[in-house]
């Protein structure tokens, strides 16, 4: 029998280029500030989780969980890395969320982060490339960019998505992260200025990629029960899902569905025992803005192929009747990889618990965040709930 | 040097695949015949990529996915000028792009003439 499990802290470092911050500095900024949150200071932990992918290749540093413990004393708790490339994040999050269901643990640390700035752009491309299908997909030169460029015009040949749908994302996300003192893009920009930006892979723009980011998030789990004795405002895990998809992108029966977001997306929502119309605000995994679009149809949102009248008619907004990405999303927070799915799930913490400032969305109950990794072939969905 | 593009056709159901997998995407069974995709795809996507990945001289690099007539599909770069949907082509050996100062060979997609 499975315990509830509830987020009673939170915490995250501005988003960015974090100079004269290393990774282990951010990490260990974000974990305070969320055990400091979750007010456990004086608690010893049973476990913890840190979502990274590229530590060893862009820090010279493995073993990040263990330098983690030993940087903030929360020794003599487990400690583990989880890689699972832009979904290290989530399953990091899953891995707290089981650590704490299965009565193991009773005060657990999940935390994500990477640090990718002050690297040869050239480099931080070919190392998310790596991720790709080493004979299929690598070698002929997709870049991740490619991908989506590929996956976008198949799109557009089969549905009434147009370019400028990918400016209109890009446009509400970056109004959204305006409103979030973390993100890191603080400005404004128009649907003509997404759509004059420079060609990055045809049909993609620069406007339609997310930029490269540092980055830490935490958030401090344990049992639903003992919520209380922590916070008069807990958050509850409703559920979670994890699938997977082939490796190449081409050979999935139909390329532009995603099958790892719609698997996972059904096993959150049976979990949860809700409905995607239950749904009150979300964070999804616009690496490149068309993705937002793609999940919103596989989640369930809308009809898929009618995603982007969702956006058309403003039902994404902050203000409209299912807000995605209210903190701007990776496109205008940033996606440091690791980082990205621990920082979704506290944006909806934060909107749970109605502490999201300017970009608050109005009486939010139910949250789902989806944590997309590889390209498609990996992806997290968790629901999250008001507790009260 | 390859003379033909090949898949894997699963022994037991039939299923032919590329790249390969060590358990047929169908029936999980482990044995497979190699079979030429044949010399006549079409193109069902392309980008014309200007971040270049490092090791490739195309400028701007056209890639593409193509569906053989068996339905099983490829990524590869497009050697087509003006790439459009639909348009038939053939796959060519030749040299992909330098890693780590090594030349990668492979197939590439070219037009038919
Ligand atoms: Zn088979």
């Amino acid at each position: 029998m499975m315990r509830d499990v509830a987020i009673i802290g939170c915490g995250i470092t501005k988003f960015g280029h974090l100079d004269g911050k290393d990774l282990m500095d951010i990490l260990v900024e974000a974990s305070l500030n969320a055990i400091d949150d979750a007010g456990a200071s004086e608690f010893d932990f049973d476990s913890v989780y840190v979502g990274n992918m590229l530590a060893g290749e862009l820090s010279h540093q493995t073993a990040i969980a263990s330098a983690l413990v030993d940087r903030i004393n929360l020794i003599p708790a487990s400690a583990e890395r989880i890689e699972n490339g832009p979904a290290s994040g989530g399953s990091a999050v899953k891995n707290g969320f089981f650590a704490v269901a299965s009565g193991a643990s009773d005060l657990v640390l999940v935390a994500g982060g990477e640090k990718m700035t002050g690297v040869n752009t050239g480099t931080i491309s070919d190392l998310m490339a790596t991720l790709n299908h080493p004979t299929a997909e690598y070698v002929h030169g997709a870049t991740m960019p490619a991908m989506a460029a590929l996956f976008t015009r198949l799109y557009m040949e089969r549905y009434s998505l147009t370019e400028r749908h990918l400016a209109m994302v890009a446009v509400k996300n970056h109004a959204n992260g305006l409103k979030n003192p973390c993100a890191q893009l603080h400005k404004l920009c128009t649907v003509e200025d997404a759509l004059s930006s420079a060609m990055v892979s045809d049909p993609l723009r620069l406007y339609y990629c997310c930029p490269i980011s540092d980055g830490a998030a935490a958030v401090v789990l344990c049992p639903a029960k003992k919520a209380k004795e922590f916070t008069p405002k807990p958050v509850k895990i409703l559920g979670f899902g994890h699938a997977t998809d082939t490796h190449a992108f081409q050979e999935r029966e139909d390329p532009i569905v995603l099958k790892s977001v719609k698997i996972a997306a059904q096993q959150a929502f049976k979990m949860a025992n809700i409905k995607p119309e239950d749904i009150d605000v979300a964070e999804l995994h616009d690496a490149f803005e068309i993705l937002e679009i793609a999940e919103s149809e596989d989640i369930g949102f809308f009809k898929k192929g009618e995603g982007q009248l969702a956006v058309e008619k403003g039902v994404t907004a902050i203000d409209g009747e299912l807000p995605i990405n209210p903190s701007g999303g990776l496109k205008a927070r940033g996606h440091p990889v690791g980082a990205t799915g621990v920082a979704q799930i506290v944006e909806l913490v934060l909107q749970l618990r109605g502490e999201a400032g300017e970009r608050q969305v109005r009486d939010a109950q139910r949250a789902l965040a989806c944590n997309f990794g590889g390209f498609g072939n990996n992806t997290l969905v968790h629901i999250l709930e008001r507790g009260n | 040097m390859q003379e033909k593009m090949m898949g894997f056709m699963c022994k037991k159901c039939g299923k032919v695949m590329y790249p390969k997998h060590e358990r047929c995407l169908g029936c999980k069974n482990t044995e497979f015949d190699e079979v030429s995709l044949g010399d006549e795809c079409h193109l069902i996507t392309f980008t014309k990529l200007y971040a270049l990945p490092r090791g490739i001289e195309m400028s701007p690099l056209t890639l593409g996915i193509v569906e053989f007539n068996n339905k099983v599909r490829a990524m590869g770069q497009i050697m087509a000028d003006d790439p459009e949907p639909g348009m038939d082509l053939h796959p060519v050996w030749a040299k992909l792009r330098t890693i780590d100062e090594k030349e990668v060979y492979g197939f590439k997609f070219d037009s038919i003439v």
